[in-house]
């Protein structure tokens, strides 16, 4: 599952695609314009930028900006340094791998199952880049209609 | 499709990847495709790898993971057992490297028998000069004398074997010139070229000084007794970071198996076959810091030797007949026939030491800038505008489904590359187990 520090990194990086390139912008600008709390904005951009997606600048006219163009950067890439491995259940994770207390993963249909989700979500996620999720129409209704096409 | 057109295929280079690239085409083109290959070696399939006719020369790869074709593993051990019946034969085993060569010959023949009679699979035994567009199609002038007109060109050229631009010696291995057995000899480079030349200089009776001087001096590891790669699956793996980041992760999930009892070299070989999606996926920073940082130390992890020859390197270490220098080479005095005054800083001090009047063996590796290599055909298709080297000057630039990209970085139809051409698009692409897939991903591309 996404959690918060998930999706407040992938918001804060739409945020740095939408400037113009080499700009640097304020954590305090982009935490309040995506309704983040700065605290935890700074975390998360410290780990995004130890991970090489995105530079700061320290002092006066400091700020962070992206390390390359948002068409290189895969959603998945993003997801997998915040949130760890994308599974959807613990025990769907190789390295992260932790067995449920409760199940028999053996004759575990679930777990079973969620191994094809997590190869779905790599499918999806590892295909879109930032710049994609970025200019993605943001209109829920417009999916179902999209794929039937 | 009956009454498909034939198409006609020329691939440059009679080497394991031609070879296996032939083999493919024949297996997926349901007798559609007229395929020629262009080697000057009268014995197809040898290459710089496997012309070697010493029996020391192992390959580094064990035999059940050398078959010619991905979803047929144990067709190279059927091959041995049928052709040497005497021999004893273990899974597992590091075969001769003129034995394998031997498989690729015999891999060709039955590819071209099968195809006789249809479309056909033939050898030309000439060097290819130069390639031209024509309507229609390519014209491949060769050294004969003769052309051949083909509707697509596949570069399977391989390793640049010409001298290092910068030293002027030409690249040594398993071939070695003839040395007086008692000049003392210093290899430049200490990887899986290096151990080559030293297994000749060996069986030779050499009995001078052997020295092996490269930046890190570090020695390729041996392989264990037993593969147990560790399970691994994309969604592990972060993709696309940076590669400090990248670094401290993989050396967390040795740290780990370590931990758990387990060894390196399950790592190493689980992360395999990720590694053309590592590349792909790396900012072109992270491919540059790689190249000059973490290259040496993943190349003694990566390309490992046979545990046996790896006892033998370590025993003429302790014995003084093989010496190891960290150190980088700083002047080069050429004295003429191979032989030079060296200059070489070493790496922990920084001190000067002279190595005077020796002959030099070049093994310091095989990724060179193609523009500048040795090879006229590719220097000629740079020139000419219809290839390009790769932003990192290892390799040409080709689209992940080989095509070659001119120099306006637009992909062809009709010329295309296999194998170590292809380093700066796949990387891991020097060994079967990448270049059958690769092979088998292209023909059926073209043909299937």
């Amino acid at each position: 599952m996404l959690t918060k520090k998930g999706k407040y990194g992938l918001k804060a990086l739409v945020h740095l695609s939408r400037l113009p390139a080499g700009q640097l912008a304020f954590v305090g600008d982009i935490a309040r314009a995506n309704n983040i709390p700065k605290k935890f904005l700074d975390a998360i951009l410290a780990e995004l930028r130890n991970a090489g997606f995105v530079q700061s600048r320290k002092g006066k006219e400091g700020g962070y900006r992206l390390a390359r163009s948002p068409s290189e950067i895969k959603v998945g890439h993003i997801v997998r340094v915040l949130d760890g491995p994308l599974a959807p259940i613990p025990c769907a994770s190789r390295t992260r791998y932790e067995p449920c207390d409760d199940c028999d993963e053996a004759t575990c249909q679930v777990r079973h199952m969620m191994l094809e989700v997590r190869h779905a979500i790599a499918e999806v996620l590892d295909n879109r880049s930032l710049a994609e999720m970025r200019d993605t129409t943001n209109d829920d209704l417009d999916l179902p209609q999209l794929q039937q096409a | 499709m009956t009454g498909a057109p034939r198409r006609t295929i020329a691939i440059v280079g009679g080497g394991a990847s031609g070879v296996i690239l032939a083999a493919h085409l024949m297996k997926v083109s349901g007798g559609n495709v007229r395929a020629s290959v262009i080697e000057r070696d009268p014995r197809i399939g040898r290459g710089i790898a496997y012309s070697t006719e010493l029996p020391e020369h192992r390959l580094n790869v064990a035999a059940s993971r050398m078959s010619a074709f991905t979803e047929d593993p144990s067709h190279l051990l059927s091959w041995f057992r049928n052709k040497y019946p005497e021999a004893r034969d273990e899974p597992g085993r590091f075969l001769q490297r003129r034995e394998y060569g031997q498989y690729l010959a015999d891999v060709f023949a039955a590819a071209a028998a099968s195809a006789s009679g249809s479309g056909g699979l033939v050898h030309i035994k000439a060097e290819c000069a130069s390639i031209v567009q024509v309507p229609g199609g390519l014209e491949l002038r060769l050294s004969n004398g003769t052309s051949l007109a083909s509707q697509i060109a596949i570069l399977a050229t391989g390793h640049d074997p010409g001298p290092h631009p910068d030293r002027g010696f030409a690249s040594a291995g398993a071939s070695v010139p003839p040395i007086d057995c008692d000049r003392r000899v210093v290899i430049l480079g200490s990887g899986l070229s290096m151990i080559d030349a030293w297994l000749t200089l060996q069986a030779r009776g050499h009995r001078g000084e052997i020295v092996a001087v490269s930046r890190r001096g570090l020695l390729p590891l041996p392989h264990g007794e037993h593969r147990n790669p560790i399970k691994l699956d994309r969604a592990d793996i972060p993709f696309g970071t940076e590669l400090s980041y990248f670094v401290r992760w993989f050396s967390d999930l040795i740290d780990e198996r370590e931990a758990a009892g387990g060894d390196w070299r399950d790592v190493i070989d689980g992360i395999r076959p990720f590694n053309q999606q590592i590349w792909r996926d790396w900012p072109i920073s992270a491919k540059r810091r790689f190249l000059s940082h973490a290259k040496a130390w993943w190349d003694v992890h990566r390309h490992r030797i046979a545990p046996d020859v790896h006892a033998r390197a370590h025993e003429a270490i302790a014995d003084g007949k093989l010496r190891l220098i960290a150190g980088k080479v700083s002047d080069i005095a050429d004295r003429g026939n191979r032989t030079a005054d060296l200059v070489v800083r070493l790496r922990r001090s920084g001190d000067r030491i002279a190595l005077q009047d020796v002959s030099v063996l070049d093994c310091t590796g095989i990724i060179r800038d193609p523009a500048t290599g040795s090879n006229p055909l590719i220097s000629s298709l740079i020139t000419a505008g219809m290839a390009r080297t790769d932003p990192l000057r290892i390799g040409l630039d080709v689209t992940p489904d080989c095509a070659i990209v001119n120099f306006r970085g637009e992909p062809s139809d009709r010329l295309f590359a296999i194998g170590p051409l292809t380093r700066g698009t796949f990387f891991e692409i020097d060994a079967v187990p990448e270049i059958r897939e690769q092979c088998q991903r292209l023909a059926v591309g073209l043909v299937g």
